[in-house]
This record gives C-alpha cells, sequence and structure tokens, in this order.
C-alpha cells in the first residue's frame, strides 16, 4: 500500500509512524492545491474519510484528514497547513459526502472558507456568537458573514409544506431537530438541525487538565459512559507510555461489556416505542436496572461514570460483583426469549422494518458509517476484533454480521450482540486474573511529551475516535473526538428520501443516535 | 407563596371558596401530568423514575404527554443551551395555567459541570428563563431523588406532604 | 323487581327522559373507571403497580384527573377557527353517548327500541369521523390536520368491512332491532355461526376507535399527538372521555350482535352483558400494550385488500347458506 501510494504521489512528503504508539500509519503533509488530488486517490482505492477537523498551533491552522479502510486497518494522516487569517481550502464535499458536515463544523469553530462548498451555514451555534470559539486566540467573525451564516428560510410552496420533528419530541434521541419537507404523507427532503445540546466539551478539553477532565466523557454519551471513559483513559496512556496492568484490563473489559448491553437494550426500548409498541421499554429497563445495580456498587454511580484512571481503575472489585455478574448473566440468557417472541416474531414488527430503509455498502463508505449499521449491510468491520484493546484478544466471540442492511437486520444484529457481549462477559470474568489494579507511579498532574496520537474504540454506537495533541503542559492542546452517531446521522436525509414519515421514524430509531455525542 | 398554587395573575380573587380549593389542590397534587422534555443525561434518569422500578405512575404522575397544552409540570432535564432557550420559553408559555416547573440535575439548576470561564454555549440555571418551583440536585439525580422532589412539589401545591419527611441521620 | 320499577313508571317519554338520564351519568362515570382500569391494566402488563396511592387501589384517580382538567385554563389559541374549534370536542363526545340509547343491558332494560336500532349506531358513530376532522381543521395546526385526515381516512377504510360483517349477522337474524337479534341468539350465539364476521367486526372495531395497533391519528413519536394537540383542559377531558366511551360502545354493539347480549344462564342478564362487554374491553386494552403500529399504508391495505373481499364473500356466503 505504501508503495502505491509513493507511486501515485510522489510530490508529497510521507513517513511511517510507530502504529502503537501514535495509532495511525502514515503521516502525510499535502499542499492546499494538491489535496483535491490525494483524497481522489484515495476515493479511487476503497478508503473512507473517517474524520476531518482543524487544530490552532497559534502560528497557523493544520486542516486533518484522516482515512481509513473497512477491509484492513490502515490509517493514513494528511495534514493541510493554512495561515492563520482568512484561512481557505478546497473542499471534498462531492467525493466524500460526509465532509460537507465537517467542514460545515470546522468553518464555524475556526473560521476556515471552504472554496465551492454548496452550503457553509451554521451546523451547531446559534447566530449570537462573535467570534469563532475553538480558536486559541479571540478571532473575530467578520460582518458580512454573521448575516450570511443566520440564512436558510423555508420556502413553502403549493404542495410542499415544513414539518418540525423535534426538538422536544416523545423519542429518546435527545434534541434533535429534523426539518421534514413533506407532500402529502411522502417526505422530500430531511435535514438534521444540531447543536442544540452543545456543552463545549472540546473547549473544556483546553481548559481543563488531563484529571480534571474525566467527568466529560461520561457526559458525551452518557448511555454508554464507561466506552468512552475508556477511549480517553487509554488515550492518555498510550500518548504517556503508562503499562496497565492484567486485571485492570479484564475489569474494563467486564464493565464496557456491561454497559454496552445497558445501551443496546435501553435502544431497543426506545425503538419499539418509536414504533409504538410501550411494554418493551419497561422490560428492557427492568434489565437495566440489573446492570445498573451491579455497577452501582463497583462505581458509584448509575449512569455517568468515570470508573477508569490513568493507568487503572478507581477501585477494585470484590466477590459481591462477580456474582452479581454471573447471576445476571444467568438471568438475561433466559429473558433474551421474551424480547424474541414479543418483538421478533411479531408481524407487524416485521411488515414495518422489513425492506425499509436500505443501507448499501457504497454509501456506507461514502459516509464513513460504523457500528450495528454498517454490520447491517454486510461489512464486517469491529475494533473489538480488528485492534483488540483493553482485554479483548484472550476472550473469544464472533462479531454478528447481516447482509441486506435493512432495519431489521439493524435490530436482529444489535440482539446478536447482547449475546456476544454475554460470552464476552463469561470467558473474560473466568480467566479473572489476580493482581493490582493501577499502575504505580502515575503522577497526579500528567504531562505527556509533546506529540499527537489517535486512539479508537468501539462504542455500541460505531468506531470512536479521540486525537490527542499535547504540548508537553498540563492541559491538552487539542482534543477531538470522533463520534459514532455523526456520520450515522449524516446518511439520514439520504435515506429518508421518498418514505412515509412514519418510515422515517424508524430509520432514525435504528441508526441508534445519541445527540450529545453529536453535539459534544 | 406556600399552599397556593401557581396563579400568573397576583391579586386574589373576589370570592374565595376554601373547601373548593383545597379539593382542587388535592386534585391537582395527585395528577400532575408532566411533559415530555428530557434534553440530556437526567432524562435517562427521568425515563428510568417512570419505569417499572420506581413506578412513577403510583402517584397520579404517569402520562406523560407530548404536547404543553395538556400537561401541567415541566421537569426540564438537563443542560439548557443558549440555542435551546427560546423553545423552552415558548414551550413554557404553551402550557396553561395552573404549571409547575422542576429544575431536575445540577445542569438544570446552574449550570452543571459545564461552566467555566469563557463558556459561550450553556444558560446558567433553567431559573434565569422561567420560575422554577422546586430543584432537584444531582448529577444525575437518582430516582429516588426526583421522586422526592415530586412530594415536595405537592407539599408546595396543597401544604401537606403524602410521606414523613425520612429522618435525617447525619 | 326490575319489571316491577318499569311498571310503576310506565310513560314512555318519562321512562326514556329516565333511562337516558341513567345511561348518560353511568356511561360517563364507566368512561372514568376505564381510565383507571387502562392504568391498572397497562401497569400490571409491565410489571409494576400503577395508580396505587390516591384512594385504594388508585380509584379515586381519574375523579383526580377530571377534577384537574376541570380547574385547567382553558386556552384558546389565536388564529384557530372559532366555531370549529368549540364545535369539535362536543361533536366528539355526545354521539358517540347517545347511541347508547339503542343498547339492550337486559330484557327490558332499554332506553328505546327502535326497529332500526343497528342504523341509528352506525348514524351516530359516522358522526366521528366529522367531529374528528372538524377538530383537527379548526386547531389552525399542522400536525392535528395531518392526524384528522388519517383519522377520517382509516376510518372510512374501516366502515366497509364493518358494515358488511354487520350485514352478515342481520341477514341471519333477519332484522335491524338489537333486541331482536339478541333474541335470535337463544339457541347459540352469533360467533359461533360467523367466527369470521366476528373477527372482521372486532378488528374494524378497533380501528374505528383508533387504539393500537391503528392509533396513527394519535401517533405520539411522530406527530406530536395528532388531532388534539391544541386542547387544554376541560376540552382535552372530552377527547379523553370520548375514546373510553367509544370503546365501551364499540364492545356494546360486538357484544350484543355477537355474543349474544344478555342472554346467559344463572345471573341476570345485565351481569352477562357488562361481562361480556368489559371482556372485550379489556381485549383491546390488552391490545395496546402489545403491539406496535401498523404503518398507514399497510393499515389502508389491509383494509382494502383483505379485509373487505374476506367480508364480502363472508357476506355472499351467508346469503347463500340462508336461502338453502
Amino acid at each position: 500500500m505504501l508503495e502505491k501510494i509513493r507511486a501515485e504521489l510522489p510530490e508529497l512528503s510521507i513517513s511511517e509512524v510507530s502504529y502503537p504508539e501514535r495509532g495511525y500509519h502514515l503521516a502525510m503533509d499535502a499542499g492546499r492545491e494538491q489535496i483535491l488530488k490525494v483524497v481522489g486517490f484515495f476515493d479511487k482505492n476503497g478508503f473512507y474519510l473517517e474524520d476531518l477537523f482543524c487544530v490552532d498551533y497559534v502560528e497557523y491552522l493544520e486542516l486533518v484528514y484522516f482515512f481509513n479502510n473497512h477491509c484492513g486497518l490502515f490509517r493514513v494522516k494528511t495534514v493541510v497547513r493554512l495561515e492563520p487569517d482568512k484561512p481557505t481550502a478546497p473542499t471534498i464535499s462531492d467525493i466524500y459526502a460526509i465532509a460537507h458536515w465537517y467542514e460545515r463544523e470546522i468553518h464555524e469553530f475556526f473560521g476556515v472558507y471552504f472554496e465551492n462548498h454548496p452550503n457553509l451555514a451554521y451546523l451547531f451555534l446559534h447566530d449570537g456568537l462573535d467570534s469563532y470559539p475553538l480558536r486559541k486566540g479571540t478571532v473575530k467573525v467578520p460582518e458580512e458573514d454573521r448575516k450570511l451564516l443566520g440564512s436558510g428560510a423555508y420556502k413553502e410552496s403549493e404542495d410542499t409544506f415544513f414539518v418540525n420533528l423535534g426538538p422536544q419530541h416523545p423519542s429518546t434521541h435527545g434534541v434533535l431537530r429534523v426539518v421534514i419537507k413533506m407532500d402529502g404523507e411522502y417526505i422530500l427532503s430531511a435535514e438534521p438541525m444540531l447543536g442544540y445540546l452543545h456543552r463545549m466539551h472540546e473547549k473544556m478539553a483546553e481548559n481543563r487538565n488531563y484529571a480534571q477532565f474525566l467527568p466529560n466523557p461520561g457526559r458525551m454519551d452518557y448511555l454508554s459512559a464507561l466506552n468512552f471513559n475508556l477511549a480517553y483513559v487509554e488515550t492518555v496512556e498510550k500518548i504517556s507510555g503508562i503499562i496497565v496492568p492484567e486485571r485492570a484490563q479484564y475489569i474494563r473489559t467486564i464493565t464496557c461489556e456491561l454497559n454496552r448491553i445497558s445501551s443496546h437494550l435501553l435502544w431497543l426500548g426506545a425503538f419499539l416505542a418509536d414504533l409504538g409498541g410501550l411494554t418493551p421499554f419497561l422490560y428492557a429497563f427492568d434489565d437495566r436496572e440489573n446492570i445498573l445495580d451491579i455497577l452501582e456498587g463497583v462505581t458509584g454511580s448509575r449512569l455517568t461514570y468515570s470508573y477508569f484512571r490513568f493507568g487503572g481503575l478507581f477501585n477494585d472489585v470484590d466477590e459481591k460483583f462477580a456474582d452479581g455478574t454471573r447471576a445476571f448473566l444467568e438471568r438475561m440468557w433466559k429473558r433474551l426469549d421474551i424480547y424474541d417472541q414479543l418483538i421478533t416474531k411479531n408481524v407487524i414488527f416485521i411488515n414495518r422494518t422489513k425492506g425499509v430503509g436500505i443501507l448499501e455498502r457504497d454509501m456506507v463508505r461514502k459516509f464513513g458509517c460504523s457500528g450495528p449499521v454498517i454490520r447491517g449491510s454486510g461489512v464486517p468491520f469491529d475494533m473489538r476484533k480488528l485492534e483488540p484493546y483493553a482485554a479483548y484478544q484472550h476472550t473469544d466471540f464472533e462479531i454478528p454480521v447481516a447482509q441486506n442492511g435493512d432495519i431489521l437486520d439493524r435490530y436482529m444484529i444489535r440482539v446478536k450482540e447482547i449475546e456476544t457481549s454475554l460470552r464476552i462477559i463469561g470467558s473474560a470474568l473466568e480467566k479473572l486474573p489476580a493482581g493490582p489494579f493501577n499502575a504505580e507511579k502515575v503522577p497526579k498532574k500528567l504531562k505527556p511529551p509533546k506529540g499527537d496520537v489517535y486512539h479508537t474504540v468501539e462504542s455500541p454506537r460505531g468506531q470512536l475516535g479521540v486525537y490527542l495533541v499535547s504540548d508537553g503542559s498540563e492541559t491538552p492542546h487539542r482534543m477531538r473526538w470522533r463520534v459514532p452517531s455523526y456520520s450515522n446521522l449524516m446518511t439520514f436525509p439520504f435515506l429518508a428520501q421518498g418514505v412515509l414519515i412514519a418510515d422515517a421514524v424508524a430509520i432514525l430509531g435504528s441508526l441508534d443516535l445519541v445527540i450529545p455525542e453529536i453535539d459534544r | 407563596m406556600g399552599k397556593r398554587s401557581f396563579y400568573l395573575e397576583t391579586k386574589d380573587p373576589i370570592i374565595k371558596f376554601a373547601m373548593l380549593e383545597k379539593v382542587l389542590d388535592l386534585a391537582r397534587a395527585n395528577s400532575l401530568w408532566p411533559l415530555q422534555f428530557g434534553l440530556a443525561c437526567c432524562a435517562i434518569e427521568m425515563m428510568s423514575t417512570a419505569m417499572a422500578r420506581f413506578d412513577m405512575d403510583r402517584f397520579g404522575a404517569g402520562i406523560f404527554r407530548s404536547t404543553p397544552r395538556q400537561a401541567d409540570l415541566m421537569i426540564v432535564s438537563g443542560t439548557v443551551t443558549k440555542k435551546m432557550a427560546p423553545l423552552l420559553v415558548t414551550l413554557y408559555e404553551q402550557m396553561p395555567s395552573p404549571k409547575w416547573v422542576l429544575a431536575m440535575g445540577n445542569c438544570a439548576i446552574s449550570g452543571g459541570p459545564f461552566v467555566y470561564e469563557g463558556q459561550y454555549n450553556v444558560v446558567e440555571g433553567v431559573d434565569l428563563l422561567v420560575p422554577v418551583d422546586v430543584y432537584v440536585p444531582g448529577c444525575p439525580p437518582r430516582p429516588e431523588g426526583l421522586l422526592e422532589g415530586l412530594m415536595k412539589l405537592e407539599e408546595k401545591i396543597t401544604g401537606t406532604r403524602r410521606f414523613p419527611t425520612p429522618e435525617k441521620r447525619w | 323487581m326490575i319489571d316491577q320499577i318499569i311498571d310503576i313508571i310506565g310513560v314512555l317519554n318519562i321512562r326514556v327522559a329516565i333511562g337516558l338520564a341513567n345511561v348518560l351519568g353511568l356511561i360517563t362515570i364507566s368512561a372514568m373507571v376505564l381510565t383507571w382500569a387502562e392504568r391498572k391494566v397497562a401497569g400490571h402488563m409491565q410489571r409494576r403497580i400503577a395508580a396505587k396511592e390516591v384512594g385504594p387501589f388508585g380509584l379515586i384517580q381519574p375523579v383526580a384527573d377530571v377534577i384537574k382538567l376541570l380547574g385547567k385554563e382553558m386556552l384558546t389559541p389565536a388564529d384557530v377557527e372559532k366555531p370549529l374549534y368549540y364545535l369539535g370536542p362536543i361533536l366528539i363526545f355526545v354521539p358517540v353517548l347517545v347511541s347508547f340509547v339503542v343498547i339492550p343491558f337486559d330484557a327490558r332494560l332499554q332506553v328505546m327500541d327502535v326497529n332500526v336500532g343497528i342504523l341509528v349506531i352506525l348514524a351516530f358513530s359516522s358522526l366521528s369521523v366529522l367531529s374528528i376532522l372538524i377538530a383537527g381543521w379548526g386547531s389552525n395546526n399542522k400536525y392535528s390536520l395531518i392526524g384528522s385526515i388519517r383519522s377520517v381516512a382509516q376510518n372510512i377504510a374501516y366502515e366497509i368491512p364493518l358494515l358488511l360483517s354487520l350485514l352478515a349477522v342481520v341477514f341471519m337474524s333477519n332484522s335491524l332491532s338489537m333486541k331482536e337479534i339478541v333474541e335470535a341468539q337463544n339457541d347459540v350465539w352469533y360467533v359461533f355461526k360467523q367466527p369470521i364476521a366476528f373477527l372482521i367486526f372486532f378488528i374494524a372495531c378497533v380501528a374505528e376507535t383508533n387504539r393500537t395497533p391503528f392509533d396513527l391519528p394519535e401517533g405520539e413519536s411522530e406527530l406530536v399527538a395528532g388531532y388534539h394537540t391544541e386542547y387544554s383542559g376541560m376540552r382535552f377531558a372530552l377527547f379523553f372521555l370520548a375514546e373510553y366511551t367509544s370503546m365501551l360502545i364499540v364492545s356494546a354493539v360486538a357484544t350484543t350482535l355477537f355474543l349474544g347480549g344478555y342472554k346467559g344462564p344463572v345471573l341476570p342478564g345485565v351481569v352477562w352483558f357488562l361481562g361480556k362487554t368489559y371482556f372485550l374491553v379489556f381485549l383491546m386494552l390488552w391490545f395496546r400494550w402489545t403491539f406496535p403500529r401498523v404503518r398507514f399504508d399497510q393499515l389502508l391495505n389491509f383494509s382494502w385488500k383483505i379485509l373487505m373481499p374476506l367480508s364480502f364473500l363472508n357476506l355472499i356466503a351467508t346469503g347463500a347458506l340462508l336461502k338453502l
């Protein structure tokens, strides 16, 4: 692969990087004129755009592109350097459709102009800000842009009308607003509007030191808080070179899988509540309360955990945890039958979900989706198998994959993932080694060496990535969170065209979105 | 103050029926219908409170209405950002009186863990936007905490508590 | 004893007036009790106890609900069509209530035995279609309009299988009067002679009352609350009670037509009638908490392509068998 890149793009400076230390294989430096060629090359060779963001080093700005491959892990980091006042870059949204939204976000946070971008309006922020938030100093928004950014009036014509789905709505996705243009009962276009829960996590990361930021990942995605904690803690351990003892790895695996089961259970209930069946919601919450009891005994909180510390855990688990987990495993295996009978064999449910919202493999690549969404379309991409972290390499499990890509497949995959998680927990619990639960000699105020690192973890929604730039001080220079729901949500305008609004709601539910992680 | 329901006008009515007021207050306290207004993490704990283990329906507060016209109680559960603030005020104004607001979680009380020097997007407390009757602290508060908040609201409406206050142990 | 009371009262008009008053009061209270029953059934199916604190077994809960709704501010949003907005709730509640006039609770407990009883009920239930449309249009709100249009389409689509399966019973009993239909079921109930018609009739009834799995018009997770989005206070209480009253009336009609009305061995007829009616109501409540919602085009397909031909064939078969 490296030779192919060198052959086709000889004029760029490419350097190989040690993957276990930095989290990516290649680092490339491209200029503003060459970036389109580079992106076209990656598109032709089957890569997907994993992430696109901007970092502000005060003398210059860097646009960072991450490309990765669904067939085998090969992460390439491409960097474009821009000058700090009036930075411009060409848009790649006609090559990769997801870049449309990434570029909008970069524009409103950093002030980078993208030439030929179809619509550079505000995505997350509201119209009252007068400086770009994520820049290091105060850089004011120019006047002509402020008028432009608040635009977007809706023109209602004779036959079509606009319907707002949210931000206050009975589904449990969170504050998502979708503006749907409808013709009778059929949808002509659907546009998500984000930013109703933008809680400035990335800016807070630059204001807090590493230990003070620990509560924040849990609030980003409160349903799988431990997975987000794991991503953050492992990133910092990667950049500082802290080794985590075995026992802590196993316990991290067990608790993360418990959290995955509880997240999938809540998704199950919420999805069926969207479709109209209200009872499985309560059964799912009942099972979830068991998990919450187990985790509360160890971590102390029910929902937004901050259990992991740099180098290990907050405290050790005891026999009560192990017994409770075993009892829960036994109980859950029997409960899966109830869900099977109530839901999977229900004719109305099957009619609502079979053949609806089919996501094709090419669209998966253009949007960079991840998680059960792509495993439902036949792409067996799971970070727990491809690049095992924590203790996943010591447990044996199979990833469920389906072929059709409709809503029923995504539902079946998540149910099977619950079973997979039960197996992982069972096997990890048997092999739990004794030993210390914390690495020794971790400094209280962590000062990692200079550099950048990228780390990926499989959250229940998909592939979660953290990019950390450290400048040697106590607070990070930039922390970027690549959240799975962002790219999954952006397939919705394409999936929802021409369907009934009931189907659109079902599709939105099946994508398993959690809006606070999108809004960060 | 005290046990009167929250009316928007501040003058006392001309004719007062004490018995009728008592009956109305009792009925309103026992049948508070919340508005489905979950914003962030606290929403999940609010849903847990409405579920089988900590059933909120026992106290009559079980039917969550999705339209503000039919709801009495707005449980603001989660962070209110500046983009969301006008919508919250609109929803509050669409609710018919008598209505109450319960601020659930630290974010709704005072901005929560997201207040730092130079923050630009979080409204520091929902009582900057609408009048709040009961504050339930926690991040997120336990379902028992939310139920205690409901009991306190009922005490505010009727003047008497349904269950005795648990005694303080420290 | 019942005979003696009825003989005392005697004169037709007074009897009708008293009967009407009783029916109105009892059915309204019954609808209120149904709201309690719905919450209890829902709770026990969901592994919890609902409505426990307000009175013993939560029995005072519906009283608290209604008093609260009475004391709520009756908002009228700006820009609504005032006559239609005010007319909507009344038009939806009163016809359903009045159609209880022709239901026979017992052999002699019927307010008025009209000899076209079924037609009266069908006429009043068609009024409910109109009233939903009035309520939705008068609200001046997109969601109400979509909800009410869906409801109108659904009701019209399901009225035809309802009628056709009902006609099968009329063929067999040779009269339109409710009392004579019950009397004609002296030996065996019609549900055993016409099982398909009963099934189609019951499904069409569930669709007529906008209950899950056919409750798209008030589909909560899609539209905000359907046609009663903009109603508050007592007007909403009327919608709320109208739904449960219409559940009662369709169950009462199904009992009369198929399950033998008040016929039964030992206990007085009223107890049998109420027992059968509440059993059917319990079935409807059970459906609500078990099934997800059917999508709109699947709903209409089901009615036009499956239920209507089936009920038509059933009718023809009934007619043919009766001739032979």
